[in-house]
């Protein structure tokens, strides 16, 4: 494994949008904290690769303002660990947000390709 | 909906708070799953353990980091900084045991001090009186008003006002009666209150079990009622439910109880045995007495005491136009609680604004101290800040600090202040009359008053040094590693003002204790007319309508107590000197036509038996004693003092003139012989014209027995009450007492108050003594570099010496000098406790600052003496 590749990434996240991917994963289904790393990183195709610690003030962010609710369960390897699952606030929260960074990609879309046709 | 999420995440908050371990081990548990996961996967990648292991850490990032922002998300983050800015302010505290005890100590004094006198203040003059609408209650007096002061109410005056007057709901009158009972052990004379009906309406109180007295029964030649006091019920008759309709005997007469009073009752300050219905007389009102009646009224609602003010007067106008008994007399009313407490509140107020001060100087003190640390510590600071820590940061932990000194030193006020109420309580048992003595306790207006207090001091003294430290250029701090400069110049100049102020309000309150102190023992010099030495007095009461019978037993209990061992001589008189009772009486001189009734003479007058003046030694200047001649059946005779002597005989020739004195069945006396004055009515009264008239020829009911003995009077009392129960069985003694103790009880207040102001005021001056040794012993400790110096350039050990004594003087004498002047400006409140000093005495104004003066030398002398061992080679080389 390269040492920090992608550091540029992981520090450049912007604010909220962990919490973001991490809501669209669970959209699938509930899962533990190591399977939604994962699940983000293979996701986009390793380009993102966060912290895995860093998610977990993210979940506790997320648990707090009820987007997501937690239960102990049992993982792959036969042990406890803690499954977060999507609450009908989280969805709304969801959709809301993804529709804000729809809009939001889409006008930086098009202010870098003017700026490339310009060029 | 934003409502339900705020609920939510309160729960969250609250749930991590409360299951604060669990969710950390939660937190753990669930890294560490994550951790395993991620290694087991690695390893089957084909990874070796240990790199399977790095790489998974690598993966995740900082453990420590991630807990610590899961915990931020909690909630949890200010909480967690002020517990940890506690947490360490503890810390800090303990390493420097000396000054953290300093500082709890000087605030709990002076916290203490504070809640003490705020608990006295609130229970005698904040707490409202115990009946329903209190503030509708009042007393009415009569005013002479040829003086400013008040009287008793006449009986007369009282049925007038009470058909009279619109301005009141009830009017009720009182009067204190002594009442002889029975009891297995013999007789006892308790407390009695006649009342009229009314009184029940007064004060809004009905009895807790039977019925009140109704308004026919309180006339003269009503039924032979009765109603009991709660605590008398309890004591004589067992709590017993069923005492209504049983009778008991007072004063010889069966009296049938018709009702309890509730527990806890009062009628103004006074908790009577038994209320007795009063024998008032519509055709002939002076038949039960003269002005000597307590007059209550409940004012109707909307009414003020200043309009029933003004309605009294109208009426006390019209009555003094029409009958010749009021001419020359208004009417005061005064608001009940206004009235009971007129005595103890200048004092209370007086003291609170002393306590007030040294709380001041205690915080000066608190604020120095602090100051200094915070300069001491700058390199710390600076260090810190260099860390990261902000600004504010740094004062929150430097507040946090001496909110948690505040708080200890609060606490241990709390303590300090119910010791000293406990105190005080004691101190002042016979000095002052602060109602139940269970009503002077501490309550929550006392807690929230002291914690308060303490809050503020805090704020106060933690603030300041605070901001101080928070202008410091921090980089600059570093670089000089704590050399002196232009920043302490001015933390010097603030610690010093600091100084002068404390100097300047010890030196106010020691001012204040010496003319306290230099008062009583001006009433220590007094002479009071007679020999206290070896006087046992006792109260008899006589409640027999024959005169002769009532003469007859007090000649014969005198008969008998002359003849005991060890009794030098015996007399009564029926008030005593000092005792707080004095009676008036009119007179004119014989041959003349009577006066107008604005004209009439009046006189103090006692009535005594042919011993008293023997027996008290009070001296005779002209004529002769009362002797056996004088008996009921022989020409009336009267003794006079010098006062009245010089007064109505200026020419000095009083002996065998003849008076006709109201007391003594206005018959001519003639004047048989002068006798020295006394100061009957307390030390700082001047004596009064006075008659006195015998015994034998005018019998009291009351009247108290004079026993001058040879040695230790207290060890006759049992012998003289073994005497007078056998001349009358059903005689109750009471007030067994000595002179000595009367005299005592005389000056118990003045003494009370230089006791107070004397403590406080030399608390003051050692705090302020503290203060200024501090402030020199930090200078010398920056100045020792220079000193070094100066040693090292050849200055003697007595320059620096002096050198640095005369500054910490310096500062010393600006108080002084600043204190002077305030004491000057107000030692004026003091006028009303002085007798006999002026409140500019000089010899206090000398020597409370110059005590002050010698004590802040030796706070200087100390540091400075240290600063004279300074080596100047150590000094140098500690650069």
């Amino acid at each position: 494994m390269p040492k920090k590749p992608d550091g540029a990434e992981k520090t450049d996240l912007l604010q909220g949008t962990l919490d973001m991917l991490i809501l669209r994963t669970l959209l699938f289904g509930p899962l533990h904290g190591h399977s939604i790393a994962h699940s983000i990183q293979q996701t986009s195709r390793e380009v993102i690769r966060v912290d895995h610690g860093s998610l977990y003030p993210a979940l506790q962010r997320l648990e707090r303002r009820a987007w997501v609710t937690a239960v102990w369960g049992t993982s792959e390897n036969n042990r406890r660990a803690k499954y977060y699952r999507l609450t009908p606030a989280g969805k709304r929260q969801l959709t809301a947000e993804s529709s804000k960074w729809d809009r939001l990609t889409g006008a930086i879309a098009q202010i870098m390709r003017t700026r490339e046709e310009e060029g | 909906m934003d409502w339900r999420r705020a609920r939510h995440e309160l729960g969250f908050i609250l749930r991590r708070l409360a299951g604060r371990r669990r969710a950390e081990r939660e937190l753990d548990e669930e890294i560490r799953a994550h951790l395993e996961l991620e290694i087991q996967e690695n390893v089957e990648r084909g990874m070796s353990p240990e790199e399977a292991r790095s790489a998974a850490l690598r993966a995740f990032g900082s453990v420590a980091l991630a807990k610590e922002e899961s915990r931020m998300a909690w909630g949890l983050g200010s909480v967690e900084t002020l517990w940890q800015d506690l947490k360490f302010g503890a810390r800090v505290l303990r390493r420097s045991p000396g000054f953290t005890a300093a500082a709890v100590l000087s605030l709990a004094l002076g916290v203490g001090a504070n809640s003490t006198v705020f608990t006295f203040l609130n229970a005698v003059v904040l707490r409202p009186l115990p009946y329903p609408d209190p503030e509708r209650l009042v007393v009415i007096r009569e005013r002479p008003l040829a003086s400013g002061d008040t009287v008793s109410v006449h009986p007369f005056n009282f049925l007038e006002w009470r058909d009279r007057a619109r301005s009141f709901e009830a009017l009720a009158l009182t009067q204190s009666i002594p009442v002889n009972t029975m009891t297995p052990d013999g007789a006892e004379q308790i407390h009695g209150l006649w009342l009229t009906s009314e009184l029940f309406r007064v004060f809004g109180v009905a009895p807790a079990a039977g019925r009140e007295f109704a308004a026919e029964e309180t006339v003269a030649g009503g039924p032979s009622v009765v109603i009991l006091g709660h605590g008398f019920w309890q004591r004589r008759f067992a709590a017993d439910p069923g005492v209504v309709g049983q009778t008991v005997v007072l004063n010889d007469k069966a009296q049938t109880v018709v009702g309890v009073m509730p527990s806890n009752f009062r009628v103004a300050s006074l908790e009577p045995d038994v209320y007795l219905p009063m024998p008032l007389d519509r055709a002939n009102p002076q038949s039960i007495g003269s002005r000597s009646f307590v007059c209550y009224g409940r004012l109707k609602p909307g009414v003020g005491v200043a309009a029933a003010q003004a309605e009294m007067s109208v009426i006390a106008g019209q009555l003094a136009s029409q009958y010749p008994l009021d001419k020359g007399y208004g009417a005061a009313v005064f608001g009940l609680h206004q009235y009971l407490v007129k005595e103890s509140r200048p004092i209370l107020l007086l003291l609170l604004g002393v306590v007030g001060a040294v709380l001041l100087i205690a915080c000066a003190n608190q604020a120095g101290l602090l100051l200094t640390r915070g300069v001491g510590r700058r390199s710390e600071l600076a260090v810190r800040a260099a860390l990261g820590a902000s600004r504010p940061r740094l004062v929150r932990q430097l507040v946090a600090e001496s909110l948690l000194l505040s708080t200890i030193g609060g606490a241990a006020g709390l303590l300090l202040g119910h010791w000293g109420t406990q105190l005080l309580l004691a101190l002042s048992k016979e000095a002052m009359t602060f109602g139940r003595v269970d009503e002077v306790r501490l309550d929550f207006h006392v807690l929230g008053f002291t914690l308060a207090l303490s809050a503020l001091s805090g704020l106060l003294f933690g603030l300041v040094p605070a901001w101080y430290v928070s202008r410091l250029d921090l980089q600059t701090v570093l670089k000089e590693q704590g050399r002196g400069a232009a920043g302490d110049r001015r933390h010097n100049r603030f610690r010093s003002a600091l100084v002068i102020v404390e100097v300047a309000l010890a030196v106010v309150l020691l001012v204040g204790a010496g003319l306290l102190l230099r008062n009583f023992s001006r009433l220590l010099q007094v002479d009071l007319g007679f020999r206290p030495e070896q006087v046992l007095t006792m109260q008899l009461f006589l409640p027999y309508p024959a005169e002769a019978k009532r003469a007859g037993i007090v000649e014969e209990i005198l008969r008998r107590v002359e003849a005991l061992p060890n009794v030098r001589a015996a007399g009564t008189i029926h008030f005593l000197p000092i005792g707080g009772m004095a009676s008036k009486t009119g007179f004119r001189f014989e041959g003349r036509p009577e006066p107008e009734p604005s004209q009439s003479l009046t006189t103090e007058g006692s009535v005594v038996s042919q011993g008293y003046f023997a027996a008290m030694g009070i001296p005779l200047l002209q004529g002769r004693l009362f002797g056996p001649q004088d008996r009921a059946g022989s020409p009336r005779v009267v003794i006079i003092n010098q006062s009245f002597l010089k007064k109505f005989f200026p020419q000095g020739d009083a002996l065998g003139r003849r008076i006709v004195v109201q007391w003594s069945n206005e018959a001519a006396t003639e004047v048989v012989g002068v006798v020295g004055d006394v100061r009957h009515n307390g030390l700082t009264a001047e004596p009064q014209p006075t008659v006195f008239l015998l015994n034998a020829q005018t019998p009291r009911y009351v009247t108290f027995l004079v026993i001058r003995a040879a040695t230790d009077p207290t060890t006759l009392a049992a012998a003289v009450r073994h005497e007078v129960r056998q001349v009358d069985r059903t005689q109750a003694i009471t007030a067994v007492k000595t002179m000595e103790q009367y005299v005592g009880e005389s000056v118990a207040r003045p003494r009370l108050h230089a006791i107070l102001l004397g403590a406080f005021a030399g608390l003051a001056m050692l705090l302020a003594a503290v203060g200024l040794y501090g402030v020199v012993a930090y200078t010398v400790t920056q100045r020792t570099h220079e000193i070094g110096i100066r040693v090292a350039l050849g200055a003697r050990r007595g320059d620096i010496l002096r050198m640095v004594v005369g500054q910490g003087l310096a500062l010393a004498l600006t108080g002084v000098a600043l204190g002077l002047a305030g004491a000057f400006a107000g030692s004026r409140l003091l006028a009303t406790f002085l007798y006999g000093v002026s409140t500019t005495d000089p010899l206090t104004f000398v020597s409370a600052p110059s005590l002050l003066a010698v004590v802040a030398l030796a706070a200087c002398y100390f540091p400075a003496r240290r600063a004279t061992r300074v080596d100047p080679m150590a000094a140098l080389r500690y650069e």
